[in-house]
């Protein structure tokens, strides 16, 4: 018997901090230890040790028995680019919220304003969204938008296009324009930690063709970003995800949204989702 | 539902453009002044994707919510979906609107339409503030009409208005003589604090 | 204003889903009847604003918890048409 929400792999702690101490956290409510031993993680829950493995700079750990190996993200090991922890930014609302949220982009002009959109730039164009049945994953493409500051690396606005893709029900992947390098994408991933149904830790990581910008530079960036975000996160009703939109109205610029819930419903993952609209 | 009006905030602490969180019967509200000086009293929460509106912008007279900058005009009705600029809202996109009105510099709110104004109120405004727990007004020699608790504070008559908040707090809003000078004022604002400590059983 | 006939397929048994789809029409505005048809699924004729009838696609295609839609079928009449 498979369960859709234990058997999954949660990112619990950055490897490089690991170095310095081990850390002690909840993954789906439970308390959990991560440490290193000779190198390599160790994660145990009670005195039950878990699978577990380093992968994109991250602790990865299952309460249940993983059916899948870790998702694949290639460009990690693409020579050439800069991979980089951006830390933790801790978020009172549901891991999922975090999730959704990352994959919008009719908020930047409001949220992030001046840095990935502004006004009168708000339309939001017609995009692709497909559940991918090999893979069960949900891909977004030919996400066009147009953005004052794009990234650290861009100077000016600019229309950066975007893919997005979510390919575990706490992790979200974001390819979006390189200005640098017009043939490649630059990778922006969020891997959510869900500590209970209402709070989690997120972990934003990058793999960028970027040699120019200082490390503390891209961090401040990002951790700008994700600070804007919780702001909205925090408040937000219900706390949870609702997986029936009967309270909201979502509208074409929500496809993503929409798609990222109704992948959850048909998995039967509802850890940090809402069931009944109320 | 309730038809009686709530005391929700002195006026001069809602400026134009000014939006905040007040709560009302247990319900969340979003309290804003439009440009031309209007006040309304919303539910606080956006019909689009559930975001406090409390958090939200006032250009002229729509209050617009911060996550996707839908905006909605005096009675509630979506005025403008961004990311969709061409469309024009259907007036079925509504945010629960309550009644709100202000006199005498105090702002009140009500859900359902109350039969009578809010009471009338003497002086000038002094402050708000928050306390744990309830007011013994006996204790204090206040009398209590309603909302409304009467009485001397540093010798200075004041008007408490007092507005129930979830988990046994209440906000209470307070009002002086109009000529009481501002060193007077200073001696009534700690008497109103030695009140909260009062309440909340600190004895400092 | 265009006119837009949906066929919804999938697991769509529970008495819930016609009520839904009402409510959900309600909210944006737009007109329209729910018939469930003697093969279990659901067709409406929608009309309103393009925008909007999209949205309703969207909401139908999440719908209530107790429901699974598959798939939903779009077909734009024209004036006069009949679905």
């Amino acid at each position: 018997m498979t369960d859709p929400i234990r058997d999954e792999w949660y990112p619990v702690a950055m490897v490089s901090q690991l170095h310095r101490e081990d850390r002690d956290t909840l993954l789906l409510g439970e308390a959990i230890h991560v440490t290193l031993r000779d190198g390599q993680p160790m994660v145990t829950a009670s005195s039950r040790v878990l699978p577990s493995q380093a992968r994109y700079g991250h602790v990865w750990t299952s309460l249940g028995a993983p059916a899948r190996p870790l998702f694949d993200i290639p460009e990690a090991d693409q020579p050439g680019r800069r991979l980089v922890d951006v830390g933790l930014v801790r978020v009172k609302c549901s891991p999922l919220r975090a999730v959704e949220n990352f994959l919008d982009i009719a908020h930047f002009p409001f949220v992030h304003t001046d840095i990935l959109g502004a006004e009168p730039h708000t339309e939001v164009g017609r995009y692709d969204v497909a559940i991918r049945d090999e893979v069960d994953e949900v891909w977004a493409t030919k996400v066009q938008f147009y953005q004052p500051q794009a990234a650290k690396s861009a100077a000016g606005g600019i229309t950066t296009e975007y893919m997005y893709r979510v390919p575990a029900p706490t992790v979200s992947v974001l390819y979006k324009t390189c200005p640098p390098r017009p043939d490649e994408w630059d990778v922006i991933t969020l891997f959510v930690q869900p500590l209970t149904e209402t709070l989690c830790e997120v972990w934003p990581w990058m793999a960028l063709f970027d040699d120019t910008t200082s490390l503390t530079d891209l961090i401040h960036f990002q951790q700008t970003i994700f600070l804007q975000d919780r702001s909205i996160l925090e408040n937000q009703q219900p706390s949870l995800l609702p997986l029936d939109p009967g309270l909201e109205i979502p509208t074409r610029a929500d496809l993503t949204s929409v798609a990222y819930r109704r992948w959850l419903k048909r998995r039967g993952y509802s850890y940090g989702a809402q069931l009944v609209a109320a | 539902m309730s038809a009686a009006w709530t005391p929700v905030a002195l006026s001069r602490d809602l400026p134009r453009l000014g939006v905040m969180p007040v709560c009302v019967d247990g319900m969340d509200v979003a309290l804003w002044r439009s440009a031309s000086g209007r006040v309304a009293a919303w539910a606080d929460r956006c019909p689009h994707r559930g975001m406090r509106l409390s958090h939200g912008f006032v250009r002229g007279e729509a209050l617009s919510c911060i996550y996707h900058g839908w905006s909605y005009g005096a009675e509630g009705h979506c005025l403008r979906i961004p990311a969709h600029p061409d469309l024009a809202p259907p007036d079925a996109i509504r945010v629960p609107v309550f009644h709100a009105t202000e006199a005498d510099g105090v702002v009140w709110v009500a859900p359902q339409a109350p039969d009578a104004m809010p009471p009338t109120i003497e002086g000038s405004a002094l402050r708000s503030l928050t306390v744990e727990a309830a007011v013994d007004w006996d204790a204090v020699a206040f009398s209590v009409s309603g909302p409304v608790a009467r009485g001397t504070l540093s010798g200075v008559a004041v008007t408490i208005l007092v507005q129930p908040l979830p988990n046994g707090r209440y906000a209470l809003h307070a009002l002086t003589e109009a000529t009481a000078s501002p060193s007077v004022l200073t001696e009534v604002s700690r008497g109103l604090e030695a009140l909260r400590r009062q309440a909340e059983g600190v004895f400092a | 204003m265009a006119v837009e006939h949906f066929i919804i397929a999938g697991d769509l048994a529970a008495d819930s889903f016609l009520p839904w789809i009402t409510r959900h029409m309600q909210r944006l505005g737009l007109r329209g009847v729910p018939v469930r048809r003697a093969d279990g699924q659901v067709e409406i004729t929608l009309s309103g604003p393009p925008d909007l009838i999209d949205a309703m696609e969207l909401g139908v295609s999440l719908g209530p918890i107790d429901v699974w839609v598959e798939a939903i079928g779009r077909r734009r009449l024209e004036n006069g048409e009949v679905s």
